[in-house]
C-alpha cells in the first residue's frame, strides 16, 4: 500500500517530488490532527451517540452527515470546475469514481454490522485511544487483525486460479 | 475552551468535515478514509521497508487529534468505560476481557468488511459519495442500513442492550 501510493506519487510530480513527498506527509499528519480532534469535539467517539443516531433518537448524525457530504460535493466540485492545481504538485484537482461491484455490498454489509456492535467505525476508535477512551484499543486492534486477515485471503484468492483454474469462473 | 466542551453543532461539524474532506483533495488529490490509513499502517508494520507514507501520518494524527482534544478541553482521563455497550446483555456484568473480546470481534468484522468494500464511513460515505462514486453510494446505502438494522435488532435479540 504504502509502495503503491508513493510510486503514484512518483509518477504525478516530477521535479522536487522529494520535498514534496515530506510535505504530503506533514499534511497526513495534519489534517490527522484535525480528523481526531473533530472526531472528539462531534462526540463521534462515544458509544451513545452512534448508537443514538443508528436508532433515531438524535438526528445529529444524519444532519451532520447530509451537511458534509453537500458542502464537500460543492466544494470538490467547484475545485474542479475551476481548474484548480494542487498545492503541493500543481496537478489538476480530480479524482477517480468505481461503478458498484459485489465486494461493496458484501464487504459494506459486514462493516456495517461491526459498527452498530461497536458503536465505532475505523476513524473514531484511533481518536478515543488518544482521547483516554481506552475501549478504541480493542476495536482498533480488532481492526487491524481484521484488515491484515482481508489482505492475506484477497492475496490467497489471486493466486487461487492457479492452484484451481475452476475458481476462474468469477472473474 | 467552553465551546470546545459541548458537542459541536451539526452545522458547524458538517462543513468542517467537507473542509478536511475538500482540503486534502486541494493539497494532492488525496482521499480522506480512515480504513485506508489503517490498511497502510498495517501494512507498513508488516513490511517497514519504505518510509511510512501520509495514510500511515494521517492515522497517526487522529489518535493525536484525540489527545490534543482531550489536552484542550482538560478532559483526558483514561478509562474503559464505553457508555451503553457495557450494559449489553452480552457482556454486562462479564468484566472487562469480555467487552473486550466483544469489541475485538466488532472490530475484526469492521476491518474485514471496510477493506473488502475498499473504505468505512469517511472514505466511502463522505468523501466518496461527495464525489458522487457509484460504488460508495452503494457501500454507503449498504453499511448505513445494515448498521440501523442491527442497532435496533440488538436490543430485541439476545445480545441485550440498554433499554
Amino acid at each position: 500500500m504504502s509502495a503503491l501510493s508513493r510510486s503514484a506519487s512518483v509518477a504525478s510530480t516530477g521535479a522536487g517530488r522529494g520535498s514534496n513527498a515530506v510535505k504530503t506527509r506533514l499534511a497526513g499528519l495534519l489534517f490527522g490532527v484535525g480528523f481526531g480532534f473533530w472526531l472528539c469535539w462531534t462526540r463521534f467517539t462515544s458509544y451513545d451517540v452512534i448508537l443514538g443516531g443508528l436508532r433515531f433518537q438524535q438526528l445529529y448524525l444524519w444532519l451532520m452527515f447530509g451537511s458534509a457530504v453537500v458542502t464537500a460535493a460543492i466544494g470538490l466540485q467547484v475545485l474542479r470546475s475551476l481548474g484548480a492545481r494542487t498545492w503541493l504538485d500543481g496537478v489538476s484537482v480530480d479524482w477517480s469514481t468505481t461503478s458498484i461491484r459485489r465486494a461493496h455490498l458484501v464487504g459494506s454489509a459486514m462493516f456495517g454490522v461491526g459498527w452498530a456492535v461497536a458503536g465505532t467505525c475505523p476513524g473514531p476508535a484511533a481518536a478515543q485511544i488518544g482521547q483516554g477512551h481506552m475501549a478504541g484499543l480493542f476495536t482498533a486492534a480488532g481492526i487491524f487483525a481484521g484488515v491484515a486477515l482481508q489482505g492475506w485471503v484477497s492475496r490467497r484468492r489471486v493466486t487461487a486460479p492457479v492452484v484451481s483454474p475452476g475458481a476462474c469462473a468469477q472473474a | 475552551m467552553g465551546l470546545l466542551a459541548h458537542q459541536c453543532p451539526w452545522f458547524v461539524a458538517g462543513p468542517m468535515l467537507a473542509l478536511l474532506v475538500v482540503g486534502l483533495r486541494w493539497t494532492g488529490n488525496l482521499h480522506l478514509g480512515a480504513l485506508g490509513s489503517f490498511v497502510a499502517t498495517e501494512s507498513w508494520f508488516a513490511r517497514p521497508r519504505a518510509l511510512p507514507s501520509w495514510r500511515v501520518l494521517f492515522f497517526v494524527g487522529t489518535v493525536l487529534g484525540g489527545l490534543v482534544y482531550a489536552l484542550v478541553t482538560g478532559t483526558l482521563r483514561p478509562t474503559f468505560a464505553n457508555g451503553a455497550f457495557d450494559q449489553m446483555g452480552l457482556v454486562a456484568g462479564r468484566g472487562l476481557p469480555a467487552r473486550a473480546a466483544l469489541l475485538l470481534a466488532a472490530g475484526a468484522l469492521i476491518g474485514f468488511g471496510a477493506r473488502t468494500a475498499g473504505g468505512c464511513t469517511s472514505g466511502h460515505g463522505v468523501c466518496g459519495v461527495a464525489q458522487r462514486s457509484p460504488g460508495s453510494v452503494a457501500a454507503t446505502a449498504t453499511f448505513v442500513l445494515v448498521a440501523i438494522a442491527v442497532a435496533w435488532l440488538l436490543p430485541i435479540a439476545a445480545l441485550g442492550g440498554a433499554p
